[in-house]
């Protein structure tokens, strides 16, 4: 005790760590996977499950191979966190090879590679899923018909059955996938048909007036918002990707109503909500200052809103990240708060 | 075609002038390249490079007749410093050169000392202090700790110390970076 | 803000970091502040241990001397140390005696210091009869009507800031009056577990009040702000009630770490975000601890010094918390032990607050005037640190708006030059990063070590950049000399030439003698002309031996050296222009002073071997000893110059009258005080400064000398060598006392042996 291992103050916490917070963002993620699984089956069940196995092969060996010590890491919920956010991004029932090499090129090139947690440039989750959407752009747009299209979702096994041999005995597949309702428009607008017409033609409604892809977006709002009031995220992320893209929208759809679909069909198709809340919030690729979170956050929904509706891509968030995470470094070298008694 | 030809000609003209021009009105005066090491150098002037001094390696390097890797007290980082401004190929130092040592300063042992001057004429930054037939003593505040009066010494009675560690330059040390830590 | 408190109080319910909303500057924490564990004891009864231990240093600059023996009797307020320097430099401050007893050692103790390395103490043994000295600061009771004055009394009293840095308090009052309009007393008291303030406040409102109104009457301060944290309204009642009647305004501030800071606490009170680099003093405010203004108080009313402080004792750890009056120099683990620890105290205790304090080496360690509170928690397990996910919450918890995780990316690589430039210098330490932090990083540890290393890197820099100004004059006057040695040697030539024409018998004596002759015509040169007919009369009167044709040697070589002489104080000018760049004019008065004095080391060469190595060594000794002010360095050079010159010019005198006699230089003296502060302008007006005192110091002692020299006899000079360089060293005002008495031994040591050298001729 002479001379012990000089340790600095503070020797007091908040009791925060890592790990609480991956799984905070995690059980916020449960109200969506229950809506999820009443809307489209149990598909997304199989799909989180083989991601899961997939995920801890992988960090097991690349943690082996990097040297690092596997317990710890393995346990630290990052990869929990990276494959919820790609198997909410593929269809429910897709191969399991999908899933497989998207969570395995998610985790390998896109956090291992770089570091480990911590050091990645671009979010794990969208660059795998992106990977997937360029690789097999067939399986991955093929998605399961919510249940307001097929009145029944497909059992547990009968999905197990499907993802695994691609086919199930005795049931049409083509009764249970289609495209969403992004493609639907996009499909639409390319032969003429405006917005108004798809929009009324497809989305049926479930319940008060909403459709299924409505009622995912909500159940991510949910979770969301009880993130924000935990502290878990940061208020500047949620606000400035959905503050701007709300106001985009809203111009473009009052410019022309039948070529732009209007706000609350933006806002609650897709992954608006599932990237507002749970994608752009990966705080190890966005920006960290206030005032950067800010202008990240708005960027891509500006990038999200552009390739929506004059891209090659029926939903761009994934691209929209991307993009924005190669900005990190420069909007944060711009955005650096004022320290306390300098002059701007 | 003529057009095409003389369009090139004609850009080749101007930008030939241009770059004259900038030749010119920017010219660096010196040989920046021997400030810019020189700046590095640890300023011992200890010679261990076999120059006389800091500055007389300095200039040997920025002319190419020297390797980057004598500069014994600054060691590797210093040599690596070298070699990305002379744009000369990194070598690895010598011996025990590599290891940066802690600071020392020469201590004359005061009962031995014999007063014989010739550290005195040694040390490259009048750093001691003495007359003949009087012990000497260094400045600490000085001294640069090139070691070039432990050699001359007659009686043997200088000592390089290492600077005492005090609360007043005490150094946080650096936190044990974690085992989970990466790189 | 009536409307906006109740919002904001709602919303913190949901999420506390809301509260961040309710004060002025950016972030901050809100940590478990278990101050109820000792705030509800009341304050026990003194205590006097069986030992203090008392370390000369215990606030930042330089420690204080002894004035005691080991043996010596004491009574308690007694003068134990005091600053040997001038203290308004040297940041230094006495040590008192807390209690009475006997002195029983001097040694080296462990420090209450992070880095747990020891230091030169005072070990006090108590004979429990706390006999007291009355009012040893002779005061009168009365308000001081200066600045100066109160300042004085701080000083003796032994006062530095007791919140927590100790800076002396006496170094942070301006000298005029009316300079601080604003005088603020810091009762906020954010860090956990410390209570000590608030029972202060409870208990000693009044005295606060008075020391406040004392200082501000003192310094002519409008305004008396004092800001308390909202979770002590015991404190704030008593405050209140003992500012009723006078002009000090209690202002309640929000509970949140760190308000406590100088300047977090100022922008709270009066709105002014204090400017980067800025110091309080400088915007017209003051801040104090409610403890520095009771000391104040009683220092300035009753005369007494600071022997004794309120301190904190608690810890999760401990079963009986309370502050108390602790006596300083009391051993940690005698509180701690007295509050009943609830295990063995085998864990290092912490010297203040778990947020700011630090872990102490070992437990023995003394209560010191800066020390708040004295925390035992036990050990706790250690969560494993994880990767940065750059989440950004020290960036929100940061009261001072850094980029926490910025700077650790950067200072973990090493990039120290990126960290200064995020502001490291900036950080207050606080640890709200650290405290948020997720992965649990040291964040303020990486600071700390970057902020060391930052400033051990500039003051390598400073000494590259010495080490190479002090080779470059090396070089120059090696080169000089080389010059002076082909002058010397061309006069010789044209010497030996004309005399061979007049007398070519007296050829060889010339030769011998000529150099000599020469050099000392250049330096005769430089005199008036009378002086020099002076000299040389003298030289030929003394130099017994000197055959008749040298005269006219000399006659003949005092033109070509008159001549050369001119050309070297050219050729010293240019020189002079290169290794002086930076200072201010290289006139050629100084090079012609050089050119004096290295013609007169040629000639003192010549003479004899071991003559001229004297004058090397006065050479050393005037350019070495000068160097020692590092600021003022290069005035210190040109004046030992001018100094050693005059004395080569009365030595023409003196060595010749005392032939071979080894002679012993004096020490020119100090030219200059070090600045504290080492910033470029500053050292510039201080070497300005230095070089004009030093230059008047020079021309006296050379005048003196030169009396001296004419009247003493050899021996009565190597004798009067201690004394005078003894003097020199009292009177060396240079900011390291160790060296002085190094130098002394050293003179003194130096001086014998001359002395001895003398006997034995």
């Amino acid at each position: 005790m002479s001379h012990p291992i000089v340790s600095s103050s503070p020797y007091a916490h908040n009791n925060q760590n890592v790990r609480k917070v991956m799984l905070q963002v995690q059980i916020a993620a449960l109200p969506a996977l229950m809506a999820h699984i009443y809307l489209f089956g149990y598909g997304i069940v199989i799909q989180w499950m083989l991601a899961l196995t997939t995920a801890l092969v992988v960090e097991y060996v690349m943690l082996k191979l990097r040297g690092r010590p596997v317990l710890p890491f393995i346990t630290d919920m990052s990869a929990l966190i990276t494959i919820t956010g790609l198997v909410f991004c593929i269809p429910p029932d897709a191969p399991w090879w999908i899933v497989v090499t998207g969570s395995a090129f998610a985790l390998i090139f896109g956090k291992h590679l770089y570091g480990g947690l911590g050091y990645n440039p671009f979010n794990p989750a969208m660059l795998g899923y992106a990977f997937l959407l360029i690789s097999f752009p067939v399986q991955m747009t093929q998605w399961t018909m919510p249940v307001e299209f097929t009145q029944s979702t497909l059992d547990f096994m009968q999905s197990a059955h499907y993802i695994f041999n691609g086919h199930i005995p005795g049931v049409s597949i083509d009764m249970y996938t289609g495209a969403t309702p992004l493609n639907e428009m996009r499909t639409g607008l390319s032969q003429g048909v405006s917005i108004h017409d798809t929009l009324n033609k497809e989305l049926q409604t479930t319940l008060w007036g909403l459709n299924s892809w409505a009622w995912i977006n909500i159940a991510f709002l949910i979770g969301g918002l009880w993130m924000l009031y935990s502290g878990v995220i940061s208020w500047q992320y949620p606000v400035g990707f959905l503050g701007t893209l709300a106001a985009v929208s809203m111009m473009f759809n009052l410019i022309d109503p039948g070529l732009y679909p209007p706000m609350d069909v933006v806002l609650l198709t897709g992954g608006t909500m599932l990237a507002a809340f749970f994608i752009i919030t990966d705080p190890v690729t966005a920006s960290t200052t206030p005032k950067g979170k800010l202008i990240y956050a708005a960027g891509i929904a500006i990038l999200v809103y552009v390739i929506r509706n004059w891209g090659a891509f029926p939903d761009g968030i994934a691209f929209a990240i991307l993009l924005m995470n190669i900005a990190v470094p420069l909007i944060d070298q711009y955005t650096q708060p004022r320290v306390f008694g300098h002059k701007r | 075609m003529i057009e095409a030809i003389l369009i090139f000609f004609g850009l080749a003209a101007l930008f030939g002038i241009l770059l004259g021009y900038a030749s010119i009105r920017f010219k660096v005066e010196g040989n920046p390249q021997a400030e810019q090491i020189d700046k590095i150098l640890p300023q011992t002037q200890c010679g261990q490079c076999g120059y006389p001094g800091c500055k007389p390696y300095a200039e040997a390097l920025a002319n190419g007749e020297a390797e980057v890797n004598l500069c014994i007290p600054g060691g590797t980082e210093v040599m690596i410093e070298i070699s990305e401004i002379t744009g000369l190929e990194p070598k690895a130092m010598d011996e025990a050169a590599t290891e940066p040592k802690p600071k020392e300063t020469a201590f004359i042992n005061e009962d031995l000392c014999i007063g014989c001057v010739l550290c005195i004429k040694e040390c490259p930054v009048d750093a001691i202090l003495g007359a003949t037939k009087m012990m000497h003593t260094v400045i600490q505040k000085e001294c640069t700790g090139c070691e070039k009066c432990v050699p001359v010494c007659p009686v043997d009675c200088i000592d390089m110390i290492p600077v005492e560690v005090t609360p007043k330059n005490w150094k946080w040390p650096e936190p044990n970076k974690a085992s989970g830590g990466d790189q | 803000m009536n409307l906006f408190t109740p919002i904001v109080n709602l919303l913190a319910k949901a999420h506390p970091s809301a509260k961040r909303l309710m004060h002025k500057f950016n972030g901050g924490v809100f940590p478990k502040y278990n101050k109820s564990l000792s705030a509800s004891q009341p304050i026990r009864a003194k205590l006097i241990p069986q030992q203090l231990i008392l370390p000369l240093q215990q606030q930042v600059g330089l420690p204080p001397e002894v004035k005691v023996q080991v043996g010596d009797k004491v009574k308690k307020n007694q003068l134990l140390a005091q600053p040997s320097k001038d203290p308004f430099k040297a940041l230094s401050v006495p040590v008192h005696a807390p209690t009475s007893g006997t002195i029983t050692a001097i040694q080296p103790i462990t420090l209450p210091h992070p880095s747990g390395l020891e230091d030169q103490a005072i070990i006090l043994e108590p004979d429990g009869l706390d006999e007291a000295l009355d009012n040893i600061l002779g005061v009168d009771g009365t308000v001081p009507e200066s600045p100066l004055a109160l300042k004085e009394i701080l000083l003796n009293a032994g006062i530095v800031g007791m919140g927590g840095a100790g800076f002396p308090t006496y170094a942070k009052i301006p000298n005029q009056r009316g300079k601080i309009h604003t005088l603020l007393i810091n009762g906020a008291e954010c860090e956990p577990f410390i209570t000590c303030d608030d029972l202060l406040m409870q208990t000693e409102a009044d005295s606060i009040i008075q020391g406040a109104l004392i200082t501000a009457e003192a310094l002519g301060a409008e305004r008396i702000i004092c800001g308390i944290e909202s979770n002590k309204p015991a404190a704030i009642k008593a405050m209140q009630k003992a500012a009723a009647n006078n002009r000090v305004e209690i202002k309640v501030v929000e509970t949140v770490y760190p308000m406590g800071g100088q300047k977090q606490l100022t922008l709270e009170l009066t709105g002014v975000e204090m400017p980067h680099k800025a110091h309080a003093v400088d915007i017209g405010m003051l801040m104090m601890n409610v403890a520095t203004y009771t000391t104040i108080y009683r220092a300035v009313t009753f005369g007494e010094p600071l022997t004794s402080r309120l301190v904190t004792v608690s810890g999760l750890g401990l079963n009986q918390p309370f502050n108390m009056h602790v006596l300083i120099g009391t051993p940690f683990s005698t509180l701690a032990q007295a509050a009943q620890p609830k295990t063995e105290l085998n864990y290092p205790l912490v010297m203040g607050g778990p947020m700011m304090g630090f872990k102490v080496a070992n437990n023995d360690v003394p209560v010191i005037k800066t020390t708040n509170c004295i925390l035992a928690n036990p050990p706790e397990p250690v969560e494993m640190q994880m990767p940065c996910i750059r989440c950004g919450d020290c960036m929100d918890a940061c009261p001072v708006n850094l980029l926490p995780q910025q700077m650790y990316w950067h200072s973990q690589a090493h990039e120290f030059d990126k960290v200064e430039k995020l502001n490291v210098f900036d950080c207050i330490e606080c640890g709200c990063c650290s405290y948020v932090c997720p992965s649990h990083i040291p964040l303020v540890q990486y600071y700390r070590h970057a902020k060391s290393e930052i400033k051990e890197i500039h003051a390598e820099k400073e000494a590259v950049e010495l080490a190479k100004q002090r080779h470059e004059f090396r070089l120059a006057r090696i080169e000089r000399e080389k010059q002076e040695r082909e002058a010397r040697l061309k006069a010789k030539k044209e010497a030996v030439k004309k005399e061979a024409a007049k007398a070519p018998t007296d050829e060889s004596a010339g030769k011998k003698t000529s150099s000599a002759a020469a050099a000392a015509k250049a330096a005769a040169a430089k005199r008036a002309a009378a002086k020099g007919q002076q000299a040389s009369s003298t030289e030929e009167q003394t130099e017994t031996k000197m055959p008749s044709a040298r005269l006219k040697a000399i006659e003949a070589a005092k033109l070509a050296a008159q001549k050369s002489v001119k050309r070297e104080t050219s050729d010293a000018d240019t020189d002079t222009k290169q290794d002086a760049a930076p200072m201010a004019k290289p006139d050629p008065k100084a090079a012609a002073k050089q050119a004096a004095m290295l013609a007169a080391k040629k000639r003192a060469q010549a003479k004899a071997q071991q003559t001229a190595e004297t004058t090397d060594l006065t050479q050393e000794t005037a350019t070495t000893e000068a160097s020692e002010k590092e600021s003022a360095r290069k005035a210190a050079m040109q004046t030992a110059r001018a100094a050693a010159k005059k004395r080569a010019e009365a030595k023409a005198d003196k060595t010749d009258s005392i032939g071979e006699e080894e002679i012993t230089q004096p020490n020119p003296p100090p030219p200059g005080k070090t600045p504290k502060d080492g910033t470029v302008d500053k050292r510039k007006a201080a070497m300005e400064a230095a070089k004009a005192a030093a230059k008047k110091r020079a021309a006296e002692k050379a005048a003196l000398e030169e009396k001296t020299v004419k009247t003493d006899s050899a021996d009565e000079m190597t004798d009067s060598q201690p004394s005078e360089s003894d003097s020199a060293t009292s009177t060396d005002n240079a900011a390291d006392k160790l060296k002085a008495a190094m130098e002394a031994a050293k003179k003194r040591a130096a001086a014998r042996k001359a002395k001895q050298q003398a006997d034995e001729q």
